[in-house]
């Protein structure tokens, strides 16, 4: 370890050096608002940091800066992917925090505890898009989970602590799935660092059976059980709509955008790094088409039957992982002459739209369901009278997730469907359109309760500031990426160069 | 003793474990079936680090003197490190589970089923 | 030199013997003062009672202890499992600080640090407290 691998740990240090700061400020000052101000200005410096190591990267004109701690063992980089991601998680955290700073006014107390939690969490979704070796991502992976289960049970009702329970359960579970998929592979190929583990299956596979061999078929496939269960897609799905419901909804919030996304960098990484070869890709891209088309059906068709908000966007969120998939599935080794790197940056590109779209979604949800104690569908009605800009806002973020224009989500929708096209996908992205059609019925029904029903009160819906902040900087994202998408498109394309080299 | 005998009695270790943990209806139970699954996965990692070693990097051992079985110790950092998080994840289940006590006065998972669609 | 080692099982050994025949002999020793009819044979309500160190049993044995041993259980193994790590860090101290030099150090200083602010934590938040 030296001064230079502590410069490149930079922001994740500073985000966890945030959180124990918020912990100690908690104990001393009896003035909670200023929690919600402390966490969001100092997450300006794992940004600033974050900004730095960027710019250094194009000055050296180096792809990628790595950490090596020991002597051969690299398990950190820096580079443009996990760059990327590191904004979209530090931005997202920071909407969350804005968005929840009203609603932590329920608890009676422990309100540094809550914002402590989500920044260890950001601090290792932050780790694992950087990390290169599967015990780092393993740790770094209980580094999102645990905080996680604890911020799903913290309002110690019977409610939420049943949604902290059962996702705690789920993700030991899925984890030791994982870790058994992870340890066979370093069984088989006798080294954690993913570039290794690449060169060493080049002399080990015979192409003869799928994966080059029954050993890594079983491990591969049990890795990709563990990381399902992270993105929630189908078949390890079960959790999502119960945390959904029962975790405090900015929990929800935080649960849907950031994890699913240091999910995706995780195994994009794994994936295009450690199981590049040929004849790898083109069995595990079957496999995600196939969880992808399972995904986004089962999603979308459960979630027209639900009644309550939060449940329903959970059901959305596993369609949406299914959509995400079918970026995974594009792989350019389906096709000789196709772009290389069109898959994995319809995947950036698709989760930046979808975080900003959800976020705003999930302000507009916390904003009037906090002021109206319900998460009932029905009770949102009239809300176009009682509160005409969240209202606006919520429906224009419904729009943006079923995909119509002129929205981030047409976009990234058009975007990554074309991807799937051009590396013969075609099944995939007419399965995808027609998912797209149906999840237009329950987003719409949002929208007909909030216009067309007459309200249950007529008591106006108003909002704090910070809240209004981040409805706005969301709303105003959604519509900015849905006109003019190009400069997001050209830094997920920048971004995901390094993985196709 | 070979590696086949560590990795049958792991692979039984983790499948008892897993069905445990999805049948089960105390929580408790369930902890420490999933705490069988992590032991189960150690036990394999540890395995492996003592039988198998890539052919470049024993030869590299080999040249500076050392065993290569002990020049690489991944699988025994790995399972040091599954060791202290599970250890962190089943203090926080017992702590859930301490808190869903408090509330229902049961530690039955088939009891928490606030939430149905 | 692997004799002497193996040596050190005897007395382990030994003291096994000694512990078994001590309370056989005892039994023994009663048995057969009871045949011949040395002792009295005059059993009772007490005598046949549950033996618990003195005390009368209190309850039955499956009931439930107090939550907040849980609670310290709970901090006990968090903090005692960490120091796993103390252990790998310590013997290989010589070589790494070699390499690296007072980083090794500093490693487990920062290591530590979040520990105690852990600690400090829990004690501020009063889990240290019985009440």
């Amino acid at each position: 370890m030296t001064t230079h691998d502590i410069y490149l740990l930079s922001p994740e240090i500073s985000m966890a050096g945030l959180a124990i700061l918020l912990i100690l400020v908690d104990l001393v000052v009896s003035r909670k608002s200023i929690l919600t101000i402390v966490a969001v200005l100092g997450l300006a410096v794992p940004l600033a940091l974050s900004i730095v190591l960027w710019f250094d990267l194009t000055d050296q004109a180096a792809t990628q800066m790595k950490a090596d701690f020991g002597t051969e063992i690299v398990t950190f980089v820096v580079d443009k992917f996990s760059l990327f991601f590191k904004f979209l998680l530090v931005g997202a955290t920071a909407l969350v925090i804005l968005a929840s700073s009203e609603y932590v006014s329920k608890f009676k107390n422990f309100h540094g505890e809550f914002f402590a939690l989500i920044l260890f969490a950001t601090s290792g979704m932050m780790l694992l898009a950087s990390t290169v070796e599967l015990i780092t991502i393993y740790v770094s992976l209980e580094l999102t989970a645990l905080p996680i289960a604890a911020l799903a049970a913290f309002m110690r009702d019977s409610r939420s602590s049943e949604a902290g329970l059962k996702f705690l359960i789920l993700s030991a579970i899925s984890s030791a799935v994982l870790l058994y998929g992870m340890v066979i592979i370093y069984g088989f190929t006798g080294t954690t660092v993913l570039a290794d583990i690449a060169t060493q299956l080049g002399g080990l596979l015979d192409g003869e059976s799928a994966f080059g061999g029954n050993a890594l078929l079983f491990g591969v496939i049990l890795v990709i059980a563990g990381f399902g269960f992270k993105i929630s897609s189908v078949p390890f799905q079960m959790w999502a709509p119960d945390v959904y419901e029962g975790s405090p909804t900015p929990v929800t919030a935080f649960l849907s955008v950031a994890s699913k996304a240091a999910g995706f960098a995780v195994i994009l990484r794994v994936f295009y790094i450690a199981f590049s070869a040929e004849i790898l890709s083109v069995d595990w891209s079957a496999v995600f088409a196939v969880l992808a088309a399972v995904s986004m059906t089962f999603g979308n068709l459960v979630a027209i039957r639900q009644n309550n908000i939060k449940r329903m966007l959970g059901y959305s969120t596993i369609a949406h992982a299914g959509y995400l998939m079918v970026g995974l599935a594009a792989v350019a080794s389906r096709t000789p002459d196709a772009d290389a790197i069109i898959g994995p940056s319809g995947v950036l590109f698709y989760l930046s739209g979808y975080a900003i779209t959800n976020l705003a979604a999930f302000s507009a949800v916390i904003a009037i369901s906090n002021r109206i104690n319900s998460d009932l569908i029905d009770s949102f009605a009239g809300m176009a009278r009682r509160a005409p800009f969240l209202a606006g806002v919520l429906g224009f973020s419904m729009i943006s997730l079923i995909g119509v224009p002129p929205t981030v989500g047409f976009m990234s929708k058009i975007y990554i469907f074309g991807a799937a096209v051009d590396t013969n996908l075609e099944w995939l992205a007419v399965t995808g359109m027609v998912n797209s059609v149906i999840s237009a019925y329950y987003y719409l029904r949002v929208v007909k309760v909030m216009y067309l029903r007459e309200p249950i009160d007529d008591a106006p819906v108003g909002s704090a500031l910070p809240m209004k902040l981040a409805v706005m900087v969301t709303m105003a994202g959604t519509a900015f990426f849905g006109i003019y998408p190009t400069p997001l498109i050209n830094l997920a394309r920048s971004a995901v160069d390094v993985l196709v080299s | 003793m070979g590696l086949e005998n560590f990795l049958i009695v792991s692979a039984v270790l983790f499948s008892i474990g897993f069905y445990g943990a999805l049948s089960k209806r105390n929580a408790i139970t369930v902890l420490m079936s999933i705490e069988l699954m992590f032991n189960a996965v150690n036990l394999t990692a540890v395995a492996l680090s003592r039988y198998v070693v890539p052919e470049s990097l024993a030869t590299a051992g080999q040249n500076a003197g050392q065993d290569a079985a002990q020049f690489l110790l991944t699988g025994h950092i790995f399972a040091i490190f599954i060791i202290t998080v599970a250890a962190a994840e089943i203090a926080l289940g017992l702590a859930i589970v301490i808190a869903i006590y408090r509330n229902s006065e049961s530690v039955f998972v088939t009891d928490a089923t606030q939430m149905r669609n | 030199m692997l004799d002497d080692y193996f040596r050190q099982y005897a007395l382990l050994a030994i003291f096994a013997a000694f512990a078994v025949a001590v309370p056989t002999g005892m039994l023994l020793m009663s048995w057969m003062l009871s045949i011949m009819k040395i002792r009295p044979q005059k059993p009772s309500l007490i005598k046949q009672a549950i033996y618990e160190c003195g005390f009368e049993t209190l309850s039955g044995r499956w009931s439930q202890f107090n939550f907040r041993f849980y609670a310290f259980a709970l901090i006990f193994v968090v903090f005692d499992v960490e120091v796993v790590f103390l252990f790998p860090w310590a013997a290989s101290f010589g070589v790494m600080s070699a390499t690296f030099g007072a980083f090794v150090l500093l490693e487990m200083v920062v290591f530590v640090g979040i520990l105690v602010v852990g600690w400090l934590y829990a004690w501020r938040k009063g889990a240290l407290e019985w009440s």
